[in-house]
């Protein structure tokens, strides 16, 4: 009896052995070739306008969807939408449910050390807003103090004149508080660049309003598994498809052609990657 | 009122979308665990003593662990420890993995619910079986099993109402049902944004559904009462 169990036991084990090595796939050393051998590049994403959003036929469409359509037919493979959890985009990327996080999401470090980053594509900024007339007066973070500001309640804008400890009033919505500015009841307000850069300054509703300091930046990156050399194939394709004119033309579709970070930014951060390898 | 009228038609439909997969949650998980489940029993009253301790073991450790994490680690682990993501990333394999998830854990539930029942049939009615010359299966099936059905819908209704309500945990994996559809308006979707009451609103969906089933399975529990 003994014998016939121990017999079972190691044929237990054994089965499940085998069964585990089976299962157990050869790490590929390129995440390239991965993509490539499996024929889809799965993007995670989250509904998110204007980067990735459905259109009336339930197709993604956005900034971010047509560049990552864009790219997976570079690297002649089909692209997949998924929708996640933002929260677990570390997990779904670690575990291989999806291949990137193409999603405006903002480089912080919390995603530059989980993640192997592509270079910024996208800038967004609080940004201070004045009638152009005195503009010229306020040049500097410390031209702002006898300012009184418009902001929209719960806004990145409202959190960043809180932290440098100026006069807010919260407005309920960003174009309130361009309003306030307009009718003089506020000196100045805060809203981000895109919108400041669809509404304000010259053949726009408020023309005699322009921006001025930013106050505080984002910029939106695509992330990677760690050490996938997929980061560096796509800073490629940015710069080719920004050079021949691709990426405005899709930006232009979105209303982006403002935020978006081209030639500028790159030479920036391989002349940064230089200083460093010295 | 008005914008509340206007969003409803918009927030119904993408509820509507999002329950149907809560319900197909439900039933494949309501198919696969029956059974499964009667197994499981059936491996834990094994008088082979390594068998029943091995089934043990695997009811101790789904039960003792929350579902939350039994999803978690089905569904990431293959990609995260064996580098082979056997699910996949898409709608389907999600779906796939909870319910994997799902079946086992309730049939590791259910087993118990079952063991209760077969062994709560009095022995006197096995060994009136046995006199009358029925084998071991004959006993089983027209002696034993309907007088267990019998014995375990009220708890087995228990656990039924609670699985309609369990198939939210899923949205853990983004699986897209009915709990997801409604925090999808709070950050925006379709054009409606900052709306908390769909969130709310699908609380309705589940009373409706356990209500259905409540009344479903109070039937059953009358029909069965002639055992008695």
């Amino acid at each position: 009896m003994k014998k016939k169990l121990i017999a079972l036991l190691v044929s237990a084990a054994m089965l499940s052995l085998t069964l585990c090595s089976g299962v157990l796939a050869e790490d590929s050393e390129s995440d390239l070739a991965y993509v490539q051998e499996k024929g889809t590049l799965v993007v995670g994403i989250t509904n998110f306008e204007p980067m990735d959003y459905l259109d009336e036929n339930g197709e993604w469409i956005g900034f971010d969807a047509d560049m990552a359509k864009a790219f997976a037919e570079s690297l002649g493979v089909d692209v997949e939408f998924v929708e996640i959890d933002w929260d677990n985009k570390i997990l779904e990327l670690d575990g291989k449910t999806i291949d990137c996080v193409w999603n405006g999401m903002t480089l912080t470090d919390e995603v530059t050390s989980a993640m192997e980053c592509s270079n910024a594509y996208c800038k967004n900024a609080q940004i201070v807003v004045i009638p152009a007339t005195v503009s010229t007066d306020y040049q500097s973070a410390d031209d702002l103090a006898d300012l009184s500001f418009a902001a929209e309640a719960g806004s990145a804008g409202e959190a960043v004149l809180n932290d440098l400890g100026l006069n807010v009033t919260p407005v309920k919505a960003q174009t309130d508080a361009l309003m306030e500015v307009s009718a003089g009841t506020s000196d100045a307000a805060v809203i981000d660049s895109l919108m400041a850069a669809a509404m304000v300054g010259e053949g726009t509703s408020y023309e005699d309003l322009t921006t001025s300091i930013e106050l505080s930046s984002e910029e939106y990156g695509v992330g990677f598994r760690k050490g996938s050399d997929l980061a560096e194939e796509l800073n490629k394709f940015f710069e080719e498809s920004f050079q021949s004119g691709e990426t405005m033309k899709v930006a232009e579709t979105y209303g982006l052609q403002l935020a978006v970070i081209g030639d500028d930014a790159e030479a920036e951060t391989e002349s940064e990657t230089e200083a460093l390898t010295e | 009122m008005e914008l509340f009228m206007e969003q409803l038609p918009i927030v119904v439909r993408s509820l509507n979308v999002g329950f149907l997969q809560t319900l197909k949650l439900f039933f494949v998980t309501l198919i696969g665990a029956f059974p499964l489940g009667l197994i499981i029993a059936f491996g834990s009253m094994s008088r082979f003593k390594p068998l029943s301790f091995f089934t043990r073991i695997i009811v101790w450790v789904f039960r003792g662990t929350p579902l939350m994490i039994q999803l978690l680690i089905i569904y990431y682990f293959p990609g995260l420890v064996l580098h082979n993501p056997i699910w996949g990333g898409g709608e389907s394999g999600r779906f796939l993995a909870a319910s994997v998830s799902f079946i086992l854990n309730y049939a590791c539930y259910f087993s118990e619910i079952y063991r209760g029942g077969i062994q709560g049939v009095p022995i006197g009615q096995e060994e009136a079986g046995l006199v009358l010359g029925m084998t071991k299966s004959q006993i089983f099936f027209k002696v034993t099993l309907l007088q267990m059905i019998k014995r375990i819908v009220p708890p087995m209704s228990n656990e039924i109402i609670t699985l309609v309500k369990d198939t939210s945990l899923a949205r853990i994996i983004a699986l897209q049902e009915i709990i997801w559809a409604g925090q999808a308006f709070m950050k925006g979707s379709q054009g409606i944004s900052g709306a908390i009451w769909p969130l709310f609103f699908t609380a309705i969906y589940y009373l409706v559904c356990n209500g259905i089933l409540t009344l479903l399975l109070g039937a059953l529990e009358k029909k069965l009462d002639y055992f008695r």
